[in-house]
């Protein structure tokens, strides 16, 4: 092991939202009461402008977690250690509660798919997958929280089941977990699965955190795309894993159509009807806003509006 | 080396940047059929969802050139820069970097003996927005005290996120027209210098004359004035040594910081 604290010394962290674009102004602005901050590590760990600012202010007053999307864990390619480095130096800057990722690869041959691509869950695959994550954790000098992706493809090569695989990881690497609620409810349904024995099965002491987000039915299957309040169905299993848990630290993501903040927070604190258990109070006001493009795990929060920042020379 | 894993993300890439070309027998050999979704269905989520995500992103990054083309021949241009020049970095920031130069050895009248001026001005523009996209995110002068009427000349230094660019179309003018909605139209050539500077974090663009632009790139080289008037030779002056206006604007605009700042 080569982290200083396991996964059971980090914090519950309470409910916390995702650190979008669209809303820079109003934090910076209001300072609002919400419990934490999630940050995507690579709209930052490069910045030298104003996202790298916006961090710092907001580290200096909130907790903040670090969520990657360019690990690739899972890739057969070699490590990307300059990557690595500069999530270092972004974290040794902003002092995350804990840094994550997702058990994915996003490209092979030096190339990037910018997705979130499922790997086959096999002996083979986790023999792969464990001495990268040691390796990740030796860099970062800290354990690496793992999130379920969400997923649409089977592999023939899969033998074993997810909440198993990633059970395997945990107890391998000392990594920990991150729960995407509505990952499971996606996965599940698009495999015809039962998302509830996906929770029997799921190892919940490894589990650090917790994440909710809307995704969009497109009859057939369901595409999970960040862009629509939390589904009735996903809150239901919020409500089991959360007690499961025993309150891990939750996050909403909202990153395609994303309302203003304000909006973003009420859809977070809904999350409170559902920590009592049985008898929960039902919020189920879920309704559907109309999706732009369907495009599962949207990125076009990772993009800012730079247009809105140009001026001429006369202006502003 | 996970061999059976190597081979198969090696398949399912190539399934992603090229579609056309996966073979659906060796689909159905490597996914699981599920009742809901066939293989073949279920990888066609992924490559539309590649497909969609580059297009947005670079739509994001190039917004006054896709109001130029139009979304759908933007994004056809997008496809096929992403076939030619695949996404390498795990940054999409990086996305659009090799844009304009794709786009210059892509031009369709490259064998002929006349340029297309509609050419010209989609890649002049590309520049353009690759330069203030990178000025948005790249190194600045925020962090340094910015230089006052009070500092000496002496004493200036640039401000590390200035560009100083030649583009052959008022290609600034049009961003800035797409940023107020204005459905401007593609303007006639007219070659222009032009200075893209942050300051507080807002990206300014500032309209230069020749020789100003001259005695700002060769700053960028030299650092200080005095070494830039003497690399321009015997004689040179300041633009604003019979312009005290000019150097008050530059001021305003950012595009200078104090020497003691960067110490």
């Amino acid at each position: 092991m080569t982290t200083q604290n396991g996964i059971a010394a980090l914090p519950q962290l309470g409910l916390g939202l995702g650190l979008r674009n669209v809303h820079f102004e109003h934090i910076l602005t209001h300072w609002p009461d919400v419990d934490w901050f999630e940050a995507i590590s690579e709209n930052f760990m490069d910045s030298q402008g104003r996202p790298r600012d916006v961090i710092r202010k907001v580290a200096d007053r909130y907790p903040v977690v670090l969520h990657g999307v360019s690990l690739s864990i899972g890739s057969t390619d070699p490590l990307d250690l300059d990557y690595l480095a500069r999530l270092k130096t972004l974290a040794h800057e902003v002092q995350p509660q804990w840094v994550s990722d997702h058990l994915c690869w996003t490209g092979v041959m030096g190339l990037n798919s910018h997705d979130l691509l499922p790997v086959p869950l096999s002996d083979e695959t986790l023999a792969h997958i464990v001495p990268r994550i040691h390796k990740v954790q030796e860099v970062l000098g800290r354990p690496l929280i793992l999130e379920n992706p969400s997923t649409y493809v089977g592999f023939k090569d899969s033998t074993i089941e997810e909440p198993d695989f990633l059970r395997a990881l945990a107890d391998q690497t000392g990594c920990g977990l991150l729960l995407d609620v509505n990952n499971v409810y996606v996965t599940c349904f698009n495999a015809d699965a039962d998302a509830m024995a996906y929770l029997d099965a799921f190892p919940w002491d490894k589990v650090v955190q917790m994440h909710l987000a809307g995704h969009t039915d497109c009859g057939t299957h369901i595409i999970d795309t960040h862009d629509q309040p939390v589904r009735p169905e996903v809150w239901e299993l919020y409500a089991t894993a959360w007690q499961r848990t025993g309150g891990a630290s939750t996050l909403l993501e909202w990153d395609g159509n994303i309302p203003d903040f304000d909006t973003c927070h009420a859809e977070l604190l809904k999350s409170r009807a559902y920590m009592g258990g049985a008898g929960f109070q039902q919020v189920l006001d879920a309704a559907q806003i109309a999706p732009a493009t369907g495009v599962s795990n949207p990125v076009s929060f990772l993009v800012p509006d730079v247009m809105d920042a140009a001026t001429p020379a006369d202006q502003g | 080396m996970a061999d059976t894993l190597t081979d198969l993300q090696h398949w399912m890439h190539r399934a992603l940047l090229r579609p056309e070309e996966a073979n659906p027998q060796e689909v159905d050999a490597r996914l699981t059929p599920h009742p809901r979704l066939s293989p073949s269905g279920a990888l066609a989520i992924y490559q539309q969802s590649y497909r969609l995500r580059i297009a947005s992103c670079m739509r994001e990054q190039f917004p006054a050139l896709c109001h130029a083309l139009g979304q759908d021949l933007f994004d056809d241009f997008a496809a096929e820069y992403v076939r030619d020049c695949p996404p390498e970095s795990y940054t999409l920031y990086d996305l659009g970097r090799r844009f304009a130069g794709f786009l210059d050895a892509q031009r369709p009248d490259r064998d002929s003996q006349t340029r297309e001026v509609w050419v010209d001005f989609v890649i002049d523009l590309a520049r353009f927005e690759r330069d203030v996209f990178v000025t948005f995110d790249g190194p600045g002068a925020e962090d340094l005290p910015p230089a006052s009427p009070a500092t000496c000349d002496a004493d200036l230094r640039l401000n590390p996120s200035l560009r100083v660019r030649a583009y052959q179309f008022p290609v600034a003018q049009y961003y800035l027209a797409v940023r107020a909605k204005a459905a401007p139209t593609p303007p006639p050539p007219a070659p222009n210098h032009t200075a893209i500077v942050r300051q507080d974090f807002g990206t300014r663009i500032v309209p230069l004359r020749a020789g100003h632009a001259r005695f700002l790139s060769v700053m960028t080289e030299c650092t200080t004035v005095a070494l830039a008037l003497a690399e321009l030779g015997p004689g040179a002056l300041t633009p604003w040594h019979d312009d005290p206006g000019l150097k008050t604007d530059w001021l305003r605009a950012g595009m200078f910081v104090a020497a003691d700042a960067q110490t």
